[in-house]
This record gives C-alpha cells, structure tokens and sequence, in this order.
C-alpha cells in the first residue's frame, strides 16, 4: 500500500474527546527548555489564546477572514532549503498561523504581482510555496525548541543537561577555567580572553606582512623570530608563522549559514576576533559545481584570474530541451517552488522536452522523454565525455561561436560571449596541458598591453595575439591545434577538451556509464538539435563524487559547445540583485565599514585556498592531509582537521546550525573527535534544539530560527529578474530574552556575538562599530540598514517609494504582538534613521524588492545576461598539483575513476551494490523531523529504495528490515559515543524505478537528536518523540578516505564531499 | 491489491515497447507511457488510497490523452494567454482566475457551480496541497482533505509514476448526503458539500458512504500531543465556513465528520482555495463552472477532462486531465 499523503490513522473505534491538556500544562511541561515561567510578554500568543479560551469561544464570531487583513500579513523568506523562497507570514492573536508564498516576489508566482500593488490588495493574493514551507510553521513552534542557555552535566554526548544563565555562559566561555567540575573533569579551558591572543590590528599586519614574506622566501624564519621575538607567544607556532595567530584556533563552523548571517558573522569571527577559520557547508551540498562554473567564469586581469558567478540555470520556460543531470526540478535543487511552474508550462503549453539523468526514477524523471539511469560513480563524467566526443566527433558543436577568442569577435558574430576554446595551451613534455601560451612567449604583443598578459590563437597557420576584452580588433582562431611553435609544444583548448574526450570510444563509455550507446548518442543529437534553446541543468548528484569537479566541468563544456549562456532559453546567470552592504556612492550605510578590523590570516584548518608548496610545512609528496587550493569551506574536513592536529591543534569550536555528525558522509566517525576534549577543548553551539551534533556540546545556545530572525539575499539563477529578498521575524521569538549592553534582544547567534564582543571588546560590533555615532548594539542596527540600502538601490533615482501613512500603520499593526526586544519602532526608525525609514518600510511590507517580470528578456537575449569570457580550459587547475600524489590537476573535464586522496580507485566489488540518497520535497537534510504536517505525516518513514530484481535475488520482501554495510563501516553500525551504539538500518521498499544494482535512502530520517531521544535537563526527563526518530540515514555507511581516514572521500578539486560513490551490501535484519 | 497487480502487469505490457535507457534506442517518451497506463490505473489509484479492492473506472475515458497513440504530444491548449513576443511575460493563472472568481461571487449563489481542474501532467507530485490545506483548515492527525495518490507502473526501465491530488469531488449527487442522520450535511445552491458542525453529532455514516475516502473523522489529537507542549498553532481557531472554529476539549469540530469545502471561508473572501494557490507545478484549477470563459469551463469544455467514478451517478464537481 502506498502510504503517501495518508496519514496512520488515531484508533477508529469510538470517538474520543478527552484531550483536555491546559494551558498551564503546556507551560509546566516546557519548562525544561528554559521556559520556567511563559510571561506574558515573552508569549503573546499564549494571551489571546487564553482569553479566547475563557470565553468559552470554540466557535468565536464573526464573518472577516482574519487571514485576508494586511494587518496580520509579514513577509519573510524561508530556509527550509537553501532555495529561500520569499514567503508570506499570516499571524492570528500573535501566533504564526498559515505561510504561503509572496506574491510580490518572482519565487513565488508567475508572474508575480506588480510591485507597486497596494499590501491591502496583496494580502488577498497567495503565492506558491511547496511543503517543506507550508510547514514553517512547525519548525518555528518546535516542541523541542529551545528556551535558554544549556551546559552539559555529564560527559559529552550523554545528554544530561543544565540551564544556566546566558551570562553566565558569556562569562565562561569568555575566562575559561575549570568549567567541567560538576560533569567529573578537572581539566581547564582556555577561555576566548586567552584564544584570541592578538587584539591590536596594526600588530596583527605587521605579523602578517612578515609571514607573507617567509612564505614567498622573502625572509628567512629565523629573522622572523627574531624580528617579533615578544609576540612570538602570540603565534599557534613560531616554527610556522604561517599558521598564523592563536586567534585561528576559534573555529566557526556554521552548516546551513545564509547571507546576512554569513556576513554578521564574519564581521565577528573574522574581523572582530581575528580568525581565519570560518567555514559554511556547501562542500556537503555541491560545492565542485559552484566551484567549476566559478572556474569557467573567471575573468583574467593583469597576471590573475578572479573567479565569477558560480551559478547557472536554464531559462526552463523558453527551452525547447533541458537535461537535468542529477538533479530535477520538482523535489530538491534550487529550487522547486520558483522552478516547477516554469517546466511544467513548458511541457504542457510549450513542447518542452526534458531528459533526467538519474539512477532513480525522480518525480522530474517521471515527466521526462527520456530517462537516463546512469551507474553512480564515475557514470555521470563518463556519460559526459561521451556525449563531449560525440558531438566533436559528429561536427554538432557551434564552430563559428567557439572560434571567437575575443569580445570584438564574439560581437561582429552578434554573440554575448565567447570562450578561451581556441587559445594555446602548453603542453609539457609528458604531455600534460598546462600554462596557456602568451604572446610574448612567441614574440607578439599588442600596443599599449603587457604581452604577458596577452593570450595566443593559430589561426591559418599564423599566430594572433589575444587581448580577451578588446572591443575592437576581432581576433578568431581554429579549434583544431596541435603543433610547436617557437620549440613550444601546444594545443588549443578545443583540442586538449578533444583529446580527453577521445581517450575513451563510445562503448568504453556506454560501459562506465552503465547505458547503451545509442542512448549517449539520443542524448547528445537532442541536445545539439535546438540552437540555443537547449540547456543543462546539474546539481548534486553529477558532482558530489570525488571526481565531482571533472563531472562539473565536462558538463559546463557541452553547454558552451553549443553556446547557450544568455541567450533565452539558454543558460542564465541570474537576474542579479540589489547591493544589501552597502558601498555605492548613493547607498545610506557601508556595512562593510569596521574601524579597527583585525586583518587575520594564515593556513586554514581545512589548507583550502592554499598551495601545499607554498607553506612551510611542504615535505614533498604526499601530504599527510589534501590540501584544497580551488575551493572554500571543506565543511566535512573541519573536525577531522581538528582532530590531526594538521595543520594545527584547535582550542574552540563554536558550531553554528550545523550538524557534521548527521549530514556528513562518514560524519559519525567526528563523534570521537568531538568527544575528546584534548582535540576540542571547548565546543560550543547556536542551535533551536539539541541537534545530532550540538549535543556533544559544552554549552548551546537557544537561536531564532528562520521565521523569527533577519537577513538579505539574492535570489538563484533561475530567477531571471532583479531581485533581493529581506528575511525578517514573522514572529514573537521563542528564546528568553536577554540584555546585551543595555539592549534587549532574543538570544541567538547575533546575540551571543553581541555579548562575546562586548565582554571581550573586540571591534566591529557594539558602539561606533561602523564609525563615530553608528553603533552596531542590536541586530536590527546591521540587517535594517542593509534593508535601507535595498531600498536606495544601485543609483541615483532608483529607489522605491516611501511607504504611506497606511503602509506605516499595516507594518506598525502587523507587528502588534511582538516583543519589544523584537520590534521596537522608534529603535527600528533610529537604526536607518528618519530619513531612511519610509522607504526601508516599503521594502519590508514587501519582503524585499523585486524588478518587474518585463524585465527578464531583452529581445532573444536574457535581461540581464553574463557578457563575458567563458574558459573551457581553466588554467589555474591545469597548473596545480595534487597535494598527496603529487599529481598535475586537467584543465579541462577528463576521465577519471572514484579514487581515493592517494590516488587509489575504490572497486569494492564484494560490497554489490551502490548506494545513492535523494530528497523528498516535503523534507530538508537534518531540520524537518518535526515537521508534523509535512516530513512526518506525508512520509513517516524512509526506505531502502531497490529494485525488484534485486529484492527477489536477495529474497528481501517490501517492509523487511535491511542492514547497509560497507568496507569501511564493515558491521553497519552508527558508533554515537555516549549516545550508544545502533545499526544503520531501514525498511525495503521494491520500486521499478530505480537501477538494478543500486539502492537508494532519502535523506531527512534516522535522527538520532532533534527531539527524537529523551534528554535530561536539571535532573528531569524530557521524553522524545519516537517518530521524529524513524527511518534511517544513510551517511554512517559512506565511506572514509583511505588516505585521512576519518573523513569521507572528497574531490580535490571542487571540495565535494562523495556521497555517491559507496558501494554497500544489504542484508537482512530481525525487524 | 489484485486489481494493482493487473493493472502493473498492462502498464508493463505498454512498457515493453521500451523507453530509450538503457534497453537501447525505444523511440517511445516516456510520457506516452503514462498516457497509455493513464486509462487502465487511475482507477486503481484511488481503490488504493480507499483500501477497498473494488474496481474503479473513469468515465470519459476515451476522451484521456492515454487513449492516442504514441509520437507526437497533444496539441493542448490551455486557455492561459501564452507568451506573447520577446520581453512579454506569462499571464498568471492565479490572478486570472482570482478576477474571474470576484466576478462568479457578484451573481446569485444558485447561479454559481464552484469546480476545480487538476491537469495531472503539471502535478508533480510535491504535497503541497496537502500541507497548505491542513494549515488553512486546522486539520487534526489522520484527517487529509487532500491527498496525493502516487502510482508507480511499468517495468525497469520503461517506468513511470503518476500524481492524483484526491480533493472533496463535491458531487452533484453526493452519496454521503442522505445517509445523515440529522441532515447536518448538505449540498449548497453553488454545489459545495458542507457540514454544519453544530448539528453533526459524530456517527461518521457519511464517512462511509463516501466512494472517494474524502470524509475523515476528528478524534480531537493534535500533533504535538505526545510531545513536551501543545503548540499554540493547533489551539488557534481555523476559519471554516466563515467561522473561527479552536479545536479544543469536545468542541466542534473535534468529533464532526471533516471534509474539503473548497476553502469556502477564502471563496467569501475573493480567495481561491488553498490547494490552488500554493500549488507549485500550477495543475490546479478554480473557478465557476457556470461563468462564461471562465478557465475552468474552458478547460472542460476544450479538454479531454475525466471525473473519478463519475458511473456511479455522483458527478463531480473536480475534473482531471491527463
């Protein structure tokens, strides 16, 4: 039986009607979680329930659908995925009641409402919203949310809790100290006070400078020594200036951290308190994606490439053919509620054609023509590279497109960009592809350029210099070179791409890629039959393996072979959006301005950014640990870092709405290292409840989730217009309210970086933060103004109007029921000040700002298209050697098996089958088990998704329970330290659709925190909710690199965590 | 379950013709695979999703784009204003039919026929319906106005699943409406079928005399029951038939019969229901079914629409496509 939307039904015998829990009951029963009293002030809500309630109203009067009134609508915007949809909050007597989506806002509707429509008119209007934000609600009104600050009573992990005063828990974390006497350790902490050793910003640089130097071997270490020998105490180690400052050894390490936040944050933990270490988390998402079109995108400016937008999305709606590769349009990316309706008008209204590359048959993959259950692996490169040679080997690429090589040509062509295809690239003498030539290698030049920078093109035999950006002299140059010149052996781009597609012949590649030929071929010809207007869309599951990068790039490849970026129907860049820090010349505030910003630097823990010959640490090949020059917060490599000591030991860690443990691949393996305290002496945590990985946390602060808290944003590329979005509380805050210097406020993360700075005066946050006179005291003084800056635009005359006096009092009365730690009007008005407040408040009552729908497309062009340099061949990785083998890294997408940090390919042939995850749309990652109405009741548990014939030669039935084991997790069991030992189990589910050979988990179960367990907290019992537990999560089993051990495999290049790359074997288990 | 068995075993038998994965060059799409299997399996869907293993037909079956062969897609044209020139932009269904609603809401309520059209080749399957409508309408653990049926057919590779949004099919001949003891249901003059929650006492007849499964029962839980405290969410007042109604101790409609009433209290309000507006692949449909040009009656006037069950003489008020 299907059990989709059919929920287990409560006892059908008789009606019951003996639910009779009181009020007091409620507040009695929360009180574990802080709430020791609900005042009434913290709890408005809790007020007109009470009074409704005394009445005796079950059935209240009156005709007005409350739902309707702008007075009780506040716009916020969502981060049940990383999507951020733009939402519409409805609030009843204070309480959060009903969220749909905005429909000011592009996300939201197609098209949307004009945005000059009156909040009266708009409050009768709905947007879309898909179920993960329907249920905001429920992640907002959290049963196991917390309250106030816990410190743990037991050893980490145990679980047993106490509330201590956030104060107290400043102080502590401030001085250190032996803070663990009542959990039986006598160990002492160092304290922030003494991790963040260097405070003073011109000390700071001078230390900088000189490290910088005996990097470049512009000093010797000696004279460095020397030089600062009364700060050396200050460094992690003088051996290595390099390091850096103790400050290092604070590490923020956020999961799902979003912009505004992210800002906020580096303001204090980079800027304040001098550290390198922030890292966020999209290494777990798809981070090699973003990391190949940032590549592709770079631009090359006096000697050095700066990397671009790492982000593109197909104009789905005007589309003749799209390919989703490991990803889809209707259950996870980015994301379903602004981009189903585009596909599914497409496909219907349109004649769209879609093909989906999945192992599993998607909900997308359901809508499809053609359905491509590529093998999991290497699969998806070698599909690509199949389809790359393909379309070379049948001439279907757009020659005159790739053969531009500069601005002026690409124009005269009536093109919007061009590529590096044609230019020279030198090639060693064991034939690898390196440096690009130029042109004074050769002798050329061009006036009035440095002929180092200038690039070179065969073009009839003769060799042009290439000046990338040069609007007047069209330079053109052939695709096919392979020649010396000037004793220099070369190939242009086009041939080196050529050549590594033409390693392989179909066949080798329909094998790899575990489908036929013919259908590699049905793929390539569709896609090379529709102009422009064909595209391909990847995420996650093309890249997240650990030759993910490759994947990325090889796909980036067939997009520019028939040159779709900006053109309708093509690929887009995104419609931008408005500059929320500030900084342009008609802008009220720069938030980027921090008088007295502590300029940190050295290695960070994770070595990303970094090249392994340039530290001092280099001892030739292979480095104990990958380094990751190309990429940026290798979230999964945190805490393993940590725990090798390498580069250096940690001292805090304060882990921000992350949960490694839970969402890495491997990442229970951290729970050792999370738990001993000589490799995290302190761990503390932002969280709204106690988490997978927060409960091995000393101390967790209570923080405000998404519905209660601020923020700004851009919108993804399928997004096609300007727009930027405004995250504001939607809601009275959950969590206590505390004073920061005077100012009341929720706690939260703002909050406790509010406290943090204040205690230990670091810069940036608190008075005269951004200057004389302009105090950065609350959160509202950081995210208001930047609302202000939204609202004045990129330039003169562009702001948006003044909100009315009607407007005014809509947003005064919607908010009629928050704290006044929370909404404070004269405050808000005093944080943009007056005469910025009218036209802040516009952008508010709209939850951002949106350009017109009419804006989209200019002709057969995108409205707001890229313009510039596509590089097929990425130099700065063709250059670089891999930090372990020692290896050069390709310059273009080539074949490569799973392997691991050594080089070592994975076969694992006695573990039978793949092991993949996806996502439903009604769950997030880690944060939607209490989602009661969605998560919970849609699907209350997951399943072990495998095909019927291999059910039947496994003898495994629908329900039956199946363990999952892997090489490097041979008995399949999740090891949670304190929190015990289990088995990485889960219920068979028989589907046709998905490959024989592979089984499938989605991904949002198997909690083993967030409310599913009991917890004690001050000596009391808070029992947890069983069906917040179920299912199971597949990432215990993923393997660990053979070479670090206590990470998962990851690419080298792009960062991404492999998650889909472990071979599994499925036996059956007593249920 | 033996009617789904049959029906996977036809569903398979069009699989064989092959969809081009890897069995090779199948020139069949897989839509055609769902259109094909569209006719034999609707039915099976909703004997699933009402537990009973009576067959089920669909009228107008004839008329479903399954019924055509394979190759070309169908012509269809929705009555959306398509895109017009470069630079234009599509005209938004919602507000379309949100005009057209305020227009139905001017005439008399006998002269209105509320309808709803789900075209199930844009559902896509994501529940949002479901979820927005247990927000809107205060809905309790086990009561779902609107499910989504999923069915899966086919044989690896030539597979394909299919999206059903079940709502309240608000029949012209509601078989649930005689069977009340105390007449506390009843079919409005603009053919919504509603409970007056004051008068129903609880016996869930109704319940069983539906042929859809769109009637449930309120047992009075709440979802954070077992949990450390009852969220005020679900002690805040829904607004059905206009009403603030707060699901609390034995007040109704804890213990009523719960049903969809196309969000009536939103109708009243110039809204459209919740399940139309959050509806993210933009299949669901509103409007008046007697309002000239309306989408809605163009749509089943133009397209090959189907009812579910439509034989059994209650004649439904929701149409499907595809």
């Amino acid at each position: 039986m299907n059990t989709k939307g059919k929920e287990p039904q409560a006892g059908r015998s008789k009606p019951r009607k003996a639910h009779t829990i009181s009020r007091r009951q409620f507040i009695k029963s929360s009180a574990f979680l802080g709430a020791a009293a609900l005042a009434a002030a913290e709890a408005p809500w809790a007020l007109g329930q009470v009074k409704a309630l005394a009445a005796g109203a079950g059935q209240a009067e009156g005709q007005d659908y409350d739902l309707a009134k702008a007075t009780n609508v506040i716009y916020g915007a969502c981060l049940q995925c990383n999507t951020q949809c733009t939402m519409k909050g409805k609030l009843l007597d204070g309480v959060l009641v009903k969220v749909d989506g905005n429909p000011y806002s592009p996300q939201n509707m197609l098209p949307p409402i004009k945005y000059s429509t009156s909040l009266d008119e708009a409050a009768r209007v709905d947007g879309k919203l898909c179920p993960k934000g329907q249920s905001t609600i429920q992640t907002l009104y959290d049963p196991y949310r917390l309250r106030k600050v816990l410190k743990r009573a037991g050893p980490r992990g145990s679980n047993r809790w106490k509330v201590i005063g956030f104060d107290q828990a400043i102080s502590e974390i401030t001085n250190g100290g032996k803070l663990f006497v009542d959990a039986g350790e006598d160990r002492a902490v160092s304290g922030m006070k003494d991790v963040l050793a260097v405070r003073d910003a011109a000390l700071l640089k001078e230390l900088s400078g000189d490290a910088a130097k005996v990097a470049k071997k512009e000093m010797t270490p000696e004279a460095f020594r020397a030089k600062h020998q009364d700060h050396l105490d200050l460094l992690i180690d003088p051996e290595h200036p390099d390091f850096g400052p103790k400050n290092n050894q604070f590490v923020f390490l956020a999961g799902r951290i979003e912009p505004g936040r992210s800002d906020f944050s580096k303001r204090f933990v980079i800027g304040g308190a001098g550290s390198v270490n922030w890292f966020e988390h999209t290494t777990i998402c798809e981070q090699s994606h973003h990391v190949a079109y940032k590549w592709t995108t770079a631009q090359y400016d006096k000697g050095a490439w700066s990397p671009g937008p790492n982000h593109m999305k197909p104009d789905y709606i005007n589309s003749s053919f799209v390919i989703f590769w490991g990803t889809g349009a209707f259950e996870a990316n980015f994301g379903p509620t602004p981009m189903a309706e585009h596909v599914t008008r497409a496909l219907v209204e349109r004649g769209l054609k879609i093909a989906v590359v999945d192992p599993r048959l998607s909900k997308t993959a359901a809508k499809a023509d053609i359905w491509v259950p590529v093998k999991p692996g290497d699969g998806d490169l070698a599909l690509a590279l199949g389809m790359i040679r393909w379309i070379i080997d049948h001439g279907r690429y757009d020659q005159k497109y790739l053969e531009n090589a500069n601005k002026a040509a690409a124009t005269a062509d009536g093109e919007n960009t061009w590529t590096n295809s044609a230019w020279l690239v030198k090639v060693d003498k064991n034939g690898h592809s390196g440096a690009l030539l130029r042109a004074g290698e050769v002798g050329l030049g061009l006036p009035g350029k440095d002929a180092k920078d200038l690039f070179v093109v065969s073009r009839g035999g003769s060799l042009l210099a290439v000046d990338p950006n040069d609007t007047k002299a069209a330079v053109e140059g052939d695709l096919a070179v392979d020649t010396v010149v000037g004793g220099i052996t070369v190939k242009s781009a086009f041939q080196v791409l050529r050549d590594e597609a033409f390693a392989k012949d179909m066949a080798a590649y329909a094998t790899l890629a575990g489908v036929d030929a013919g259908l590699i071929e049905r793929l390539a010809n569709e896609f090379t039959s529709y102009g422009r207007k064909a595209a391909i869309d990847f995420y996650r599951g093309a890249v997240q393996h650990t030759n993910g990068y490759y994947t990325a790039q090889a796909i980036i490849a067939l997009n520019l072979l028939i040159g779709n970026v900006d053109w309708k129907g093509g690929l887009s860049t995104g419609g931008g959006a408005w500059a929320a820090m500030g900084g342009k010349s008609n802008q009220p505030f720069d938030l980027g301005k921090h008088p007295g910003k502590l300029p940190a630097f050295g290695l960070k823990l994770t070595r990303e950014g970094s090249a392994y010959e340039k530290s001092s640490i280099f001892q030739g090949y292979p480095a104990p640990r990958q380094w990751y020059p190309f990429t940026t917060d290798v979230y999964q490599e945190v805490i393993p870092a940590a725990g090798a000591g390498y580069p250096y030991p940690i001292k805090v860690l304060w882990l921000h709405k992350g949960t490694p443990a839970l969402a890495c691949p491997g990442g229970t393996e951290q729970i050792k290292i999370l738990t001993d305290p000589s490799k995290v002496p302190l761990f503390i945590a932002t969280d709204i409840v106690i988490a997978e990985t927060s409960m091995y946390a000393d101390y967790i602060f209570p923080d405000l989730s998404f519905a209660e808290r601020w923020g700004f944003l851009g919108s993804p590329p399928s997004t096609v217009v300007k727009t930027t979005k405004v995250r504001q509380p939607m809601a009275p805050a959950i969590p206590e309210m505390v004073k920061v210097a005077g100012e009341e406020m929720p706690i939260s993360m703002e909050s406790a970086m509010l406290a943090l700075a204040d205690r230990l005066r670091l810069s940036g946050l608190g008075k005269d933060a951004f200057g004389p006179a302009s105090d950065l005291l609350r959160p509202e003084d950081f995210y208001l103004k930047a609302v202000a800056n939204i609202a004045a635009g990129d330039k003169d005359g562009d702001a948006v109007p003044a909100a009315g006096d009607r407007e005014l009092e809509i947003l005064r009365q919607a908010r009629r029921s928050m704290q006044k730690g929370v909404f404070d009007e004269a405050r808000w008005r005093k944080a943009v000040g007056d005469a910025n407040w009218a036209n802040t408040a516009y952008v508010l009552n709209r939850g951002g700002r949106f350009e017109d729908a009419s804006k989209a497309y200019a002709g057969e062009l995108l409205g707001h298209p890229f313009g510039k340099l596509l590089n097929l061949y990425v130099e700065p990785v063709a250059t670089a050697r891999d930090a372990v083998t020692g290896d050069f890294y390709s310059g273009v997408g080539k074949y490569e098996p799973v392997k691991n940090a050594n080089g070592k390919p994975v076969a694992d042939k006695d573990f039978p089958f793949a092991l993949i995850t996806f996502k439903e749309i009604f769950g997030g990652q880690s944060r939607t088990p209490g989602n009661y109405w969605a998560q919970n009741a849609l699907l209350p548990e997951n399943f072990v998704l495998m095909n019927a014939k291999d059910a039947a030669n496994l003898g495994v039935a629908d329900g039956d329970m199946v363990v999952l084991k892997s090489r490097t997790n041979p008995n399949g069991i999740m090891d949670l330290g304190q929190g015990g030992k289990e088995p990485v189990k889960g219920r068979v589910k028989i589907t046709e659709g998905i490959r024989p050979g592979v089984v499938a988990a989605s991904w949002h179960y198997g909690h083993w925190a967030y409310g599913a367990r009991d917890v004690v907290v001050d000596g009391k019992v808070v029992k947890g909710d069983r069906r917040r537990g179920t299912g199971l999560c597949p990432n215990p089993v993923m393997l660990l690199d053979e070479h670090m051990k206590t990470v998962s495999l990851t690419d080298p290049i792009g960062g991404s965590a492999s998650f889909y790359d472990t071979r599994v074997k499925v036996e059956k288990a007593g249920a | 379950m033996t009617a789904l068995r049959e029906a996977r075993g036809g569903a398979g038998a069009v699989g064989t013709e092959a969809v081009g994965a890897a069995s090779g060059n199948g020139v069949t799409s897989r839509r055609d695979l769902l259109r094909k299997a569209g006719v034999a399996l609707a039915a099976v869907a909703v004997a699933e999703i009402l537990e009973t293993s009576e067959a089920l037909s669909v009228v107008h079956a004839e008329a479903l784009p399954g019924g055509s062969s394979a190759g070309a897609k169908p012509a269809v044209s929705v009555p959306a204003a398509p895109l017009a020139s470069p630079g234009s932009e599509w005209r938004s269904n919602v507000l379309r039919m949100q005009d057209e609603l305020a227009a139905a809401l001017k005439k008399p309520l006998a002269e209105r026929r509320w309808g709803m059209v789900i075209d199930r080749r844009k559902c896509v399957g994501c529940m949002s319906c479901t979820v927005a409508c247990k927000a809107e309408n205060g809905l309790p653990p086990g009561v779902v106005y609107r499910p989504v049926i999923e069915e899966e057919m086919g044989t690896y590779p030539a597979v394909g699943r299919r999206f059903t949004p079940r709502p309240c099919m608000q029949c012209e001949n509601p078989p649930c409406v005689p069977v009340c003891p105390v007449h506390a249901t009843y079919r409005q003059p603009d053919g919504v079928v509603v409970i007056d929650y004051e008068q129903c006492i609880g016996c869930r007849y109704c319940i069983t005399a539906c042929p859809y499964g769109a009637r449930g029962f309120d047992f009075g839980e709440y979802y954070t029951t077992r949990t450390p405290e009852v969220q005020p969410y679900e002690l805040s007042p829904s607004h059905e038939y206009g009403k603030k109604w707060v699901r609390k101790g034995e007040r109704s409609p804890v213990g009523n019969a719960r049903k969809c009433q196309f969000c009536l209290h939103r109708l009243n309000a110039g809204m459209l229901p919740a399940c139309v507006t959050t509806c993210i692949g933009g299949a669901t449909y509103f409007g008046d079914l007697k309002l000239a040009g309306s989408l809605v009656s163009e749509m089943i006037g133009q397209e090959s629409a189907s009812r579910l069950r439509d034989e059994l003489g209650t004649r439904p008020a929701v149409y499907y496509l595809g």
